[in-house]
């Protein structure tokens, strides 16, 4: 029996229903119902049409839908990195790291000619002493004289660090010089015979404001070396090295400050031993002591402030004078309720504990000063406080203005400004030194993540990476434009946006769990799932193949 | 006259097993008080897409105005939500629910009398079954399904998948009848309700185009196929309309289509899916989920090809694949394909392992909850304890559907070689 599978609507039914009694169809071939050892009788050509039918069936859903299904769910979306960019701006061929610091120089009311000459002289002097190219310090004259006034304004809008005041004065045989303790102005007084002649190749005046300068920006040069040497700017786009001293000293010193962010949380805990006292000024004491330096910090960093009072606290070290190694397990970390540094903002934690306890440790520079209080590195600080005279529970503004200044003085380390130099000075290094840091560290982050994107060819690149990649560059670019610059905070700016974007497109989820995909694992996957499904249809494929070419052949025979 | 006495002497008779039946179930649900609930959290029974705890929580913020999928706890179709809110709560007067179970499971056994009386079985248009004396009635037919204890306890658990036994049933008998748009209209039903139904739209066409044949004007089939794929497309976007009406959002389709096509929810279940998937590395996640559909799917095409004679047999068996095969199987899928297995009653004595089989269901039967209890509860098993056992399951399953496969192939074999009959077959 048979059936037209191609048109079986149309055609009508070739056999009857009892198809027992149909002879089979006209193939030439007649069933011969020898009972043993007989051969079985050929297939039907219905039969074989209808496997054919089949196999193709398999094969249609298989090719149709199958290998488009494969290729949409299994092809690894890459998008387009700037690659070379990338790595360029990772070995610093990008940008130039080099922050132009320019120094007015008011000579007040000294000639035209004497104050040309004399800035030539301190610039050449300056040249020959600075042997560090990534950090230039260029003289030019003050465009009016330099009242505190106009200092201030000048310091907002444009792009002097710093300001010499020049003035005669009295003492015949030397000059001197002084830091303004509030703005960033260096009073320099010099002898009046020192002034150099039109052609004198060098001045002792000149010599003098470019040591002063140097010394001055030391500490910023040696931290910016220090960024640069170990950032990962190959050493030929890198500014000569420092010394291996210099660079101990200054890692020391930045193991210890907190990680860069736009916002930390300070957090002001009063711990006592007993039930008193219970209460304290803090605010009064933070306004007045703290406010003025967190509102300078202000276009660094943004501040949130809580505080607490905990009574009947013990510290993790029970012993009554506090040895070196007491300091560090101080803290007790299990009881005190002090919150971790969780979500956006990091925490720098104060504690002020009072009790019976004095620290053992005797201070180099000034005993009476530091043995209260110590530093905890990226962590805080803790003021051990005497109990108070009388059962007083309230602990007066006056009380706390020690610990409160101890701990800005503290703070300012944690966040790693200078030490050296007058407050304005150092927070305008800050800035240059948070921007460089960020600037670098993004760079890296590029670097990484091109590197990455060459080894592992199979890493899917969704687009929200690339646009962070595309982010990154940009700020990167405005950041190092204004490098240096006295407009330093929109240079932080960007480079905080260049670190922030960069990181996250470093740590981009659906990338990370790929991280740990090789290749050879899809052979794993594919085989021991697809294999039993495949084996079948490919035999099948083959045999139809086979059966059609006998059939052909025997065509031809019979032709 | 003798046979519409017949007829009637089988009305009554299924009047009595129907009362029987209802009776049976009546008691289950009031004697035994807790058992809905047990039933209810069963994961045999009830599948995150027709589990009936969840049926209750769409139910309640359909109820309160909030959209039932909120929550992403409910994946059922939204028509449904109407239904249920007619009845009264089912926590307070559960037995409007229980009676609503009871005549959807009579009705199915119904559609399925029919069924079994049209004698499709053994003797369809291309076909006649050199056995075809060899069969059972509608009446044992339908009583097999209705004391069968994989149709009892999905009735008492209460879950959605018997309206799409129903349905399913309903399209097979009225398609037998003839009356074809009624059937297509039954089967977008089902497919509506669980999706998987519209796989079987081909051998359904087949069927009501081999029922309503007429030798003196032939129709095309084609031209029939193409009215069916009408019919069922056109009401199915009737129900997805009216869907929408009643949601205000197309947010159903992803949340009941999309949960089925993407398994969102791994929840354990008694098929090969979940495990596979919780397993599976993320990136490959997609891709498996297309090649799983594909084997699904592709079972239809090619069974209804080679028994483009018997189109019942390509329904039946292709609902054993289903139990066996779609993402969230339970043993209401079983009991359907079971329910069907009867009306093959002339081909079991060319069945080669009903012993082995019956065993092996039997053991995943029982030892199922076992291991599941021992994994989820007592902890002293795994994931894998269970997943073994829904294993065994499967292969009991497929070692029937793969036997009932190969005795109607025999079947068909015996009338082309009648002088073979009742000798070893052996594969040259």
């Amino acid at each position: 029996m048979s059936v037209d599978l191609q048109n079986d609507g149309d055609s009508k039914p070739i056999i009857s229903p009892d198809a027992a009694t149909v002879s089979l169809p006209a193939t030439g071939i007649a069933t011969t119902t020898t009972p043993e050892r007989k051969e079985p009788p050929p297939e039907k050509e219905a039969d074989t049409r209808r496997r054919s039918w089949i196999v193709l069936s398999f094969w249609l859903i298989t090719v149709f839908i199958g290998l488009p299904v494969w290729w949409n769910t299994t092809t690894i979306y890459r998008a387009n990195l700037p690659l070379t960019q990338m790595t360029d701006w990772a070995d610093g061929k990008a940008c130039e790291p080099v922050f132009p610091l320019r120094i007015a120089l008011d000579v007040g009311a000294m000639p035209e000619q004497e104050a040309q000459n004399l800035l030539r002289l301190t610039q050449h002097a300056l040249d020959d002493l600075n042997d560090f190219s990534g950090h230039h310090l260029r003289l030019q004259l003050a465009q009016a004289p330099a009242t505190e006034a106009a200092a201030a304004s000048v310091r907002d809008d444009s792009n002097v660090a710093l300001t010499i005041r020049l003035a005669p004065g009295d003492a015949a045989h030397a000059a001197s010089s002084s830091l303004h303790p509030h703005l960033p102005i260096l009073d320099v007084q010099y002898p009046p015979n020192s002034l150099p002649t039109a052609n004198s190749p060098s001045s002792g005046l000149a010599t003098y404001i470019a040591t002063q300068l140097g010394s001055t920006f030391a500490e910023e040069q040696n931290i910016i070396s220090y960024l640069l040497e170990t950032s990962s700017i190959t050493p030929e786009h890198r500014p000569k090295g420092i010394s291996q001293e210099v660079v101990e000293s200054v890692s020391k010193r930045m193991t210890r400050q907190l990680k860069y962010s736009q916002t930390y949380h300070l957090t002001f805990s009063l711990f006592t031993n007993g039930p008193i006292p219970s209460s304290w000024d803090i605010e009064a004491a933070i306004d007045e002591y703290m406010k003025p330096v967190l509102d300078m910090l202000r276009p660094i960093h943004n501040f949130t402030i809580d505080t607490q009072v905990q009574l009947y606290a013990s510290p993790g070290v029970q012993s009554q004078v506090l040895g070196k190694e007491d300091l560090s397990s101080f803290i007790n970390a299990a009881e005190w309720p002090l919150s971790p540094s969780i979500g956006g903002a990091p925490t720098v934690n104060f504690i002020i504990y009072i009790g019976n306890q004095t620290i053992g440790v005797p201070s180099e520079a000034s005993p009476a000063e530091t043995s209260q209080s110590w530093m905890i590195p990226q962590w805080g600080s803790v003021y051990l406080l005497a109990p108070p005279p009388a059962e007083a529970a309230h602990v007066s503004s006056e009380t706390l203005k020690q610990p409160i200044l101890t701990f800005t003085s503290h703070l300012l380390t944690l966040l790693g400004t200078p030490q050296s130099g007058s407050l304005p000075l150092r927070l305008s290094t800050l800035a240059r030194i948070r921007s460089a840091d960020l600037l670098l560290r993004a760079s890296s982050s590029l670097g990484s993540l091109a590197r990455l994107t060459l080894a592992l060819p199979s890493i899917s690149i969704p687009s929200n990476v690339a646009d962070g990649v595309v982010k990154t560059i940009q700020h990167l670019e405005l950041a190092c434009a204004s490098l240096g610059g006295g407009a330093s905070s929109q240079s932080l700016e960007h480079a905080r946006v260049a670190e922030r974007e960069a990181e996250r497109a470093f740590f981009e989820k659906s990338m990370v769990g790929q991280l740990y995909f090789p290749d050879e694992h899809k052979i794993a996957v594919y085989l021991p799932l697809l294999g039993p499904i495949g084996v079948p249809l490919v035999m099948g494929l083959l045999n139809e193949i086979k059966a059609w070419k006998s059939r052909r052949s025997q065509k031809l025979k019979a032709a | 006259m003798a046979k519409d006495n017949s007829s009637l002497q089988a009305t009554t008779g299924t009047a009595g097993l129907f009362v029987v039946a209802a009776a049976l179930r009546l008691l289950l649900f009031t004697a035994f008080p807790g058992l809905p609930n047990l039933l209810t959290g069963r994961v045999e029974i009830s599948t995150p897409v027709t589990s009936f705890k969840r049926l209750q929580e769409g139910l309640f913020l359909y109820n309160h105005n909030v959209s039932p999928y909120d929550g992403g706890v409910y994946h059922q179709a939204p028509l449904l939500l109407p239904l249920f809110s007619l009845l009264p709560d089912p926590s307070t007067y559960p037995i409007f629910t229980y009676i609503l179970y009871i005549l959807v499971d009579l009705l199915s056994a119904n559609a399925l009398y029919k069924i079994a009386e049209s004698k499709e079985g053994a003797i369809s248009r291309l076909y006649t079954s050199p056995r075809k004396e060899k069969r059972w009635s509608g009446y044992i037919v339908a009583a097999l399904f209705l004391l069968n204890p994989f149709t009892i306890a999905t009735c008492v658990g209460r879950p959605t998948s018997v309206f799409t036994t129903c349905a399913i049933l309903h399209a097979v008998a009225k398609a037998l009848s003839g009356n074809i748009f009624t059937s297509m209209l039954s089967l977008s039903f089902a497919a509506y309700l669980s999706m998987y139904p519209l796989l079987l739209l081909p051998p359904m066409v087949i069927l009501a185009y081999d029922r309503t044949y007429n030798p003196k004007a032939p129709k095309s089939l084609g031209q029939l196929a193409g009215m069916c794929t009408l019919v069922v497309g056109g009401s199915l976007g009737l129900l997805f309309l009216s869907s929408y009406a009643l949601t205000g959002s197309w947010e159903f389709l992803s949340s009941t289509y999309g949960i089925q096509l993407t398994l969102t929810d791994l929840t354990p279940n008694a098929g090969l899916w979940w495990y596979f998937f919780t397993e599976m590395f993320d990136s490959f996640r997609s891709f498996f989920l297309g090649v799983f559909w594909l084997h699904l799917s592709s079972y239809t095409p090619a069974l209804t090809i080679r028994l483009r004679q018997q189109p019942l047999a390509v329904t039946t068996l292709l609902l054993g694949i289903f139990a066996i095969f779609k993402p969230y199987p339970s043993i209401a899928d079983t009991s359907l394909f079971l329910s069907l297995v009867p009306c093959f009653r002339h081909v079991f004595p060319l069945l080669r392992y009903s012993f082995v089989t019956s065993s092996v269901v039997l053991y995943g039967t029982f030892l199922g909850p076992a291991f599941y209890h021992l994994w989820i509860y007592a902890g002293s098993g795994n994931a894998n304890f269970f997943y073994a056992i829904t294993l065994v399951w499967s292969l009991g399953l497929s070692l029937l559907v793969s036997d009932l496969a190969f005795a109607i192939l025999r079947d068909e074999w015996e009338v082309e070689r009648p002088e073979m009959r009742g000798k070893e077959i052996r594969q040259i």
